[in-house]
């Protein structure tokens, strides 16, 4: 019988409807031949249109002068994060500049190996001078200064480098600027001992990225110890039943809103301004917002409970306080965790951006070393931000499946 | 002795759960509420305690109307009305004991429970019930590692704990295999014949209510269309509460 009656609804006879009212335009095409969404077309299509020339859309220029780049993407490929360890070791060897007679060499030992010997001295402005230096560190960077007797130095030759036998040998016309009295020759040799080290840059970045993952904790903390309580008097299930509880819900709700949608960047510069530069207005500037963002969360899960343990604690003539503690925080408390610590995995993603406008952490080494067009440091920054981020968040993941 | 005088309920959609219903419980009494899903007999049953608030009509708790009194004094009239539930609702998270405590929570001072310490002795209590339902090894599990029917077991215990003058149970077998059920239901008819505690329960089979009911109501939209001995529903009775087409279903 139903079977008939099916077949008898699809079949097109027996006083089916008008098979015109069905022959219209279907999939794509019914969407263009209507007027209406004719006129929405050409709306969106102007709309385009002016967005284009407001925002200055020149997608030329992104391919010409894609080149520009390189110096940044090299940069970012060549971190500075090792530099080799190197002794440097400085002799100094009398020099008088004018005088009498044609007199003997100065020698003076190298801590470490090798002699400097200047000849002759004394030397007359403008005549030959030969600096030795043999017997040294082999293949080591030279600087060579003339120091006067009041202690200024200033460069005979820099960056030169000592032969396989640690030997170097300069001769020059000592220029006649050179007044007459009794100087020093300075040799500074710095060798490359073979073994790695931490560069400097890469040091200072890993201090500032340990300062960023604490800013962002502290935030978390501070933010927690506010929204928890406040998530409580979020949540419709516990807060429905009076008019007083209604409208605590509706503004607390209004409140996490509210802090949840400003700008943490906007934060840190006015916490800037209120507490001063430095990591503590980057904390602040992540407490504000984070107490919004979390205190949502956590109503949410308040509100996602089993309301059977609430309902049965309620009736062994259970406060209020006791529902909460006994049947809704034994539900909510994995939840909570979970939701602190993808909080915190966010706020030290935040925070290295809060750097940037004086928030403290990395960000604000990162923005120092772009501004002075340093590339490799600005990379070194940039690769241990990308390795610290990645590895929170799979840290955070692991715990979070295990909490819950 | 529990009296309930023209109650009403009508939810906020407009749905009337409970219509006018009068009805007095004696002490002692094995009362089983029979009908179909939606005809009302979780509503009467959460009205007389009120964690459904009813929207005209009396409830009387031996001198005690209980439709009258304060937050506070209804949490103090609570104490003496245990309840269990289909879905068990222990916290599954806490342990087995720390769920059988909880049924003093009415009891004990606030404070304290804020810490949660309860008395030495309510410990020995709680233990003590446990034996009674036949579980005390599981004190120290967590409840969800419990299978349904030690759930409800403990559930049982919990009510308890409150030292209760009347049990609600609201399809206390209802999520529960037909064994289980039946021992399930034979906790309740224990406390019920040993200690004197009047039992309310709502079910789903009438086998069930035949073996264990000392008096049987059948509710249809929300009124009542029988009131009597568990005996006296005969094939014409069955089809007035539950419909011209329905057959019998046997719990054994």
């Amino acid at each position: 019988m139903a079977q008939t009656d099916l077949v008898r609804t699809a079949g097109a006879s027996q006083g089916a409807p008008d098979p015109a009212a069905f022959r219209r335009a279907v999939g794509p095409g019914a969407f263009i031949t209507s007027w209406r969404n004719f006129l929405f077309i050409i709306v969106g299509l102007a709309a385009l249109a002016y967005g284009w020339r407001v925002t200055q859309v020149d997608f030329v220029s992104l391919v010409v002068n894609l080149p520009k780049s390189e110096r940044i993407f090299t940069g970012l490929l060549q971190p500075d994060v090792v530099a080799r360890v190197t002794e440097t070791s400085s002799v100094q060897a009398p020099l008088q500049v004018g005088g009498v007679a044609a007199g003997q060499p100065s020698t003076s030992g190298i801590p470490g190996g090798g002699t400097l010997t200047v000849s002759p001295s004394p030397v007359q402005p403008g005549a030959q001078l030969t600096i030795e230096v043999s017997g040294a560190r082999a293949n080591s960077d030279l600087n060579l200064l003339l120091v006067d007797n009041v202690g200024t130095a200033r460069p005979i030759r820099r960056n030169e480098k000592t032969d396989a036998g640690g030997n170097y040998t300069l001769s020059f016309a000592l220029p006649t600027s050179v007044s007459t009295g009794g100087y020093q020759v300075r040799a500074e040799i710095a060798t490359a001992t073979g073994a790695w080290r931490f560069s400097e840059t890469f040091l200072t970045a890993l201090d500032k990225m340990v300062e960023t993952i604490f800013l962002a904790l502290m935030g978390t903390f501070f933010a927690l110890l506010v929204s928890v309580p406040l998530s409580f008097l979020g949540a419709r299930n516990l807060m429905q039943g009076s008019t007083l509880g209604w409208t605590v819900y509706y503004c607390v709700r209004m409140l996490f809103n509210v802090l949840r949608s400003i700008e943490t960047l906007i934060l840190a510069v006015v916490m800037a301004v209120v507490v001063g530069l430095g990591p503590f207005a980057g904390v602040m500037a992540i407490v504000i917002h984070s107490i919004g963002a979390m205190g949502k969360l956590y109503s949410e899960s308040i509100e996602s409970i089993d309301p059977g343990p609430i309902e049965a604690i309620m009736a062994t003539g259970a406060n209020r306080l006791q529902v909460v503690l006994y049947a809704v925080l034994p539900q909510v408390v994995p939840q909570f965790l979970s939701f602190t610590m993808y909080r915190w995995d966010i706020n030290v993603r935040l925070s290295t951006v809060i750097g940037l406008v004086g928030g403290g952490g990395i960000g604000y080494v990162l923005i120092q070393y772009i501004n002075l067009l340093q590339w490799n440091q600005a990379a070194t920054a940039l690769w241990l931000i990308g390795i610290v981020v990645i590895a929170m968040d799979y840290a955070s993941a692991v715990i979070r499946e295990k909490l819950v | 002795m529990l009296r309930i005088q023209n109650l009403t309920k009508v939810f906020p959609g407009g749905v009337t759960a409970v219509d006018n219903i009068s009805l007095t419980v004696p002490d002692g009494e094995f009362l089983v509420i029979i009908g179909l899903s939606g005809s009302g007999k979780s509503t009467l049953l959460r009205c007389i305690n009120r964690l459904v608030e009813p929207t005209s009509g009396r409830i009387w708790l031996d001198d005690v109307e209980l439709t009258a009194l304060a937050p506070a004094e209804l949490r103090e009239a609570r104490k003496r009305i245990g309840m269990i539930f289909q879905q068990f609702n222990l916290v599954k998270r806490s342990s087995v004991m720390t769920n059988v405590l909880a049924g003093r929570l009415g009891s004990v001072s606030p404070m304290q429970s804020l810490i949660g310490r309860f008395p030495r002795g309510d410990y020995d209590r709680a233990y003590a019930n446990l034996e009674r339902v036949g579980i005390p090894e599981k004190a120290n599990q967590r409840a969800d590692t419990l299978s349904g029917g030690q759930q409800q077991r403990v559930a049982i215990a919990r009510a308890l704990m409150q030292e209760p003058s009347l049990m609600l149970a609201d399809e206390p077998v209802a999520s529960l295999d037909p064994a289980t059920s039946h021992s399930v239901m034979k906790y309740l008819e224990e406390i019920n014949r040993q200690d004197g505690i009047t039992v309310i329960c709502n079910l789903h089979f009438l086998s069930l209510a035949r073996r264990y009911a000392t008096r049987v109501i059948a509710l249809k939209a929300g009124q009542i269309v029988f009131d009597g001995l568990p005996a006296e529903i005969d094939e014409e009775r069955f089809r007035a509460i539950y419909g011209e087409d329905a057959v019998e279903v046997e719990i054994r």
